[in-house]
């Protein structure tokens, strides 16, 4: 336990770590329960923000029975609010989320980035390198930029992460001072091609269309060696052409010679201590849908009645991530999403569906203008 | 429809426009007027047709969709429109002349539409045919019906103008199509910022390019009217400005601004705008959300609620399972807007400051409702016109407006000119 630390929080801390420790994932109802009923309670005492919401709901610890009734905090409040479970001078790190230089930003503010960490290199690994031995490392290229150009990106941060435990000596970050460095990252590539470990190409989605863009332009297609995969993660956000994800998928296969089978979306967000990963490299020829680590589970509401959804029915996607213990482990997200197989799919609205309205580019002039 | 057929479509509809042009002006004119009193008409077949086709094809609930149209098709009547032909292009024999100032419209004209509210899409298709501009028309995906049913009434009126309007129904993701479609000679484009800058890289000169971009509209109420009956009535403008189309069209306000008035009208505004809110949800309900509206609906809702516990001040009224939603914040920053009867109150000290809170948005402002600054209310009108607004009106007048209002700031007809200058000799 560091100095000043809360107690209740180090015992909390030091069980999620330990779940996250071990070898083998294993799916404990029990567990899970016990664990999100006591860090609910923990929070309520300790984030007083959230108290305050949970109270207007009619919701204290003691009246709670089940994770399913936790309430959950709007990400979008994130850009308001400073919502943590430890006191403001203990603040460590914080990754804020993107957004445009005007814009107003959401922060999620650390005291360790241990339960991050610890919770990000399984995931990646059991969903990107299923194949790979405890110990062993794979050339891990990325298109974005390092942790130390941009801070307080939570994704950089994982990143530098990944690249620190996991890669080799020929990965790095290719997207540096906003621009993609193509003809390095074509020599990573080679180089990587004579390298253990099969090849993981990592970035956003718009980065990746960028780099299709810039090998078009230069009528090249790079084809990665045999095993590569792909992870891509986010939006657009009108940083790039936008593209539906089968489109990307299908220009990635063709410029970067990986199917889709080999490609992997991340579904995470700044707020969130954990991600969700494609199913289809650990479990192929199954239907795709997010799988995520048994510390976290998804819920799927109806957002007219804010009640759960049943079946296969759309629902709003919301989060429980026991990884969140210094912030608020319920997370409502402005994204749709359905149960697939075990896991969730994120229904995202489709590059150039029509809205209903004019005003309903409103969020983006918003945006644009600062909210 | 094929990329090959909307060629055909062109073609055909050249012709019918070289015939149509052998008539006087006057004639098409006249017609056109009959078909916007047909449309102004409440009992006429063709209105009633839209009132009992729209609610399915849109969502919007039939009380919605029946008073929508009867506002906003008030002032579309026939006279007004030969009135506006007039301002707008002067004498009708100039498109008959061969000498003076000519004008004359395009071979052919391509309108694209967006959005399901009818008015816009039906003074779309009419303006060009006011300059004997034949039209082919790709309907909105979200309002299958209006064009189609506006196509059917002009060649209903009149046979051979009907002949120079037809509709091209293609899927958003053909490209082909949407290539030979910006093959006509001018193409009239609404819809999202995006979706205009794609476009224009299509329609080069010689072509003309006549596009709509996204905007938004706001209230401002200045201290007249943030206190007694004038409150009530203001709010319940707003509020029928804010529930008609259930907040989907340009004209429908996202955010309510209370300037200079004492601390708590921001609060009694709120109260008035979320009861009137919960009237109206009555008498004309919201229509169908889709599924990704309903989740930014209910994100900006708990994101309020949250903040109303921590910040004096903000305060949510209704929310998800009222089908409304009223948030008093307490600073006049821009916030996001998920539409769908959402709107927000926000307070600003005086008028100066209300304009620089606007100043952000200001290339996006369409209508600006208006209400209660006294003595000052010109020097406030002055300022919103100058930040590009285009429209000032009174509270529950937003949705209502004149055939001639000169949406995105331009003219109604004069975009689809083309002006020939014969000079005499010196």
């Amino acid at each position: 336990m560091t100095p000043g630390a809360d107690p209740a929080r180090s015992e909390l801390d030091a069980r999620v770590l330990a779940w996250m420790r071990e070898p083998e994932w294993r799916d404990d109802a029990a567990r899970f329960e016990a664990l999100a009923l006591e860090l609910f309670a923990f929070q309520w005492e300790r984030c007083l923000p959230y108290r305050r919401f949970c109270e207007r709901r009619g919701v204290r610890p003691a009246t709670l029975t089940r994770w399913q009734e936790i309430p959950a905090v709007p990400t979008g409040a994130f850009k308001e609010l400073e919502l943590r479970s430890f006191p403001a001078q203990r603040s460590a790190h914080v990754f804020r989320t993107s957004g445009t230089s005007t814009s107003v930003r959401g922060a999620l503010h650390l005291d360790t980035l241990e339960l991050y960490e610890a919770s990000l290199l399984p995931s990646f690994a059991r969903h990107l390198l299923p194949e790979l031995a405890a110990g062993e490392r794979a050339p891990i290229l990325v298109l974005a930029p390092s942790p130390a150009e941009v801070t307080d990106s939570s994704l950089s941060h994982m990143f530098g992460v990944l690249l620190r435990e996991l890669g080799t000596p020929e990965s790095g970050c290719f997207l540096r001072g906003g621009e993609l460095k193509p003809d390095e990252l074509l020599a990573a590539t080679l180089r990587a091609a004579a390298s253990s470990g099969p090849l993981v190409l990592c970035g956003t989605a718009f980065a990746f269309v960028f780099l299709l863009d810039e090998l078009a332009r230069r009528g090249l297609s790079l084809v990665l060696p045999p095993g590569a995969r792909i992870m891509e993660t986010g939006g657009f956000k009108g940083r790039s052409r936008e593209l539906g994800r089968e489109a990307l998928y299908a220009e990635i296969e063709t410029r970067l010679g990986v199917p889709a089978a080999r490609i992997v979306n991340q579904y995470g967000m700044t707020e969130l201590g954990s991600q969700f990963y494609d199913s289809v490299l650990r479990l192929p020829g199954e239907p795709r849908r997010k799988l995520g680590p048994p510390w976290t589970r998804v819920k799927l509401i109806d957002p007219a009645t804010g009640d759960p959804v049943s079946g296969h029915e759309a629902g709003q996607i919301v989060v429980i991530d026991l990884a969140n213990t210094g912030s608020v482990l319920a997370l409502q997200t402005a994204d749709l999403g359905r149960r697939v197989a075990g896991g969730f799919d994120v229904l995202g609205r489709e590059p150039g569906a029509e809205a209903r309205g004019c005003s309903i580019a409103a969020d983006e002039l918003l945006s644009q203008a600062g909210a | 429809m094929t990329a090959r057929e909307i060629q055909d479509r062109l073609a055909e509809l050249r012709e019918a426009g070289a015939k149509l042009r052998r008539r006087p002006a006057r004639e098409t004119h006249a017609a056109l007027a009959r078909v916007l009193d047909l449309w102004s008409n409440p009992d006429s077949s063709w209105r009633r047709r839209l009132e009992s086709e729209l609610p399915g094809a849109t969502g919007f609930t039939r009380e919605n969709v029946r008073e929508g149209l009867a506002r906003g098709l008030a002032r579309f009547r026939g006279e007004t429109f030969l009135s506006l032909v007039r301002a707008e292009l002067g004498d009708p024999a100039r498109l008959d002349a061969a000498r003076g100032s000519m004008l004359s419209g395009f071979d052919t004209t391509a309108v694209v539409l967006a959005g399901a509210i009818p008015q816009p899409s039906l003074l779309a298709l009419l303006a060009p045919l006011a300059l004997r501009s034949p039209v082919l028309a790709k309907p909105a995906s979200r309002d299958p019906v209006t064009a189609a049913l506006v196509a059917e009434s002009i060649a209903d009126v009149d046979p051979e103008l009907g002949r120079c309007i037809a509709i091209a129904r293609f899927g958003s993701n053909d490209e082909a199509c949407l290539r030979a479609l910006l093959t006509a000679d001018c193409v009239a484009a609404t819809g999202s910022d995006a979706s205009i800058a794609a476009l224009s890289a299509l329609v080069a000169p010689p072509r003309r390019l006549v596009a709509s971009g996204h905007r938004l509209s706001l209230a401002a109420l200045g201290p007249e009217a943030l206190r007694g009956p004038a409150l009530d009535a203001a709010a319940g403008g707003i509020a029928l400005d804010v529930a008609l189309w259930d907040q989907q069209g340009c004209l429908s306000p996202l955010a309510v601004y209370a300037v200079g008035a004492d601390g708590e009208a921001p609060d009694r505004l709120a109260e008035a705008l979320a009861q009137a809110l919960a009237s109206l949800e009555r008498l004309l309900p919201r229509g169908a959300q889709d599924p990704a509206a309903a989740v930014e609906f209910r994100h900006e809702c708990d994101g309020a609620e949250l903040r109303a516990t921590e910040i004096p001040g903000v305060q949510l009224l209704g929310g998800p399972t009222q089908r409304w939603a009223v948030v008093r914040e307490v600073d006049a920053a821009p916030r996001r807007a998920p539409l769908n009867r959402f709107v927000r109150v926000q307070p600003v000290e005086n008028p100066e400051l209300l304009l620089d809170s606007l100043r952000p948005l200001a290339a996006h402002l369409a209508g600006v409702a208006l209400a209660g600054f006294g003595s000052v209310q010109d020097g406030v009108a002055r300022g919103l016109a100058d930040l590009g607004a285009s429209r000032l009106c009174q509270p529950g007048e937003l949705q209502a407006p004149p055939l001639a209002w000169h949406h995105e700031g331009r003219p109604v007809l004069l975009p689809f000119a083309r002006f020939t200058d014969r000079e005499t000799p010196l």
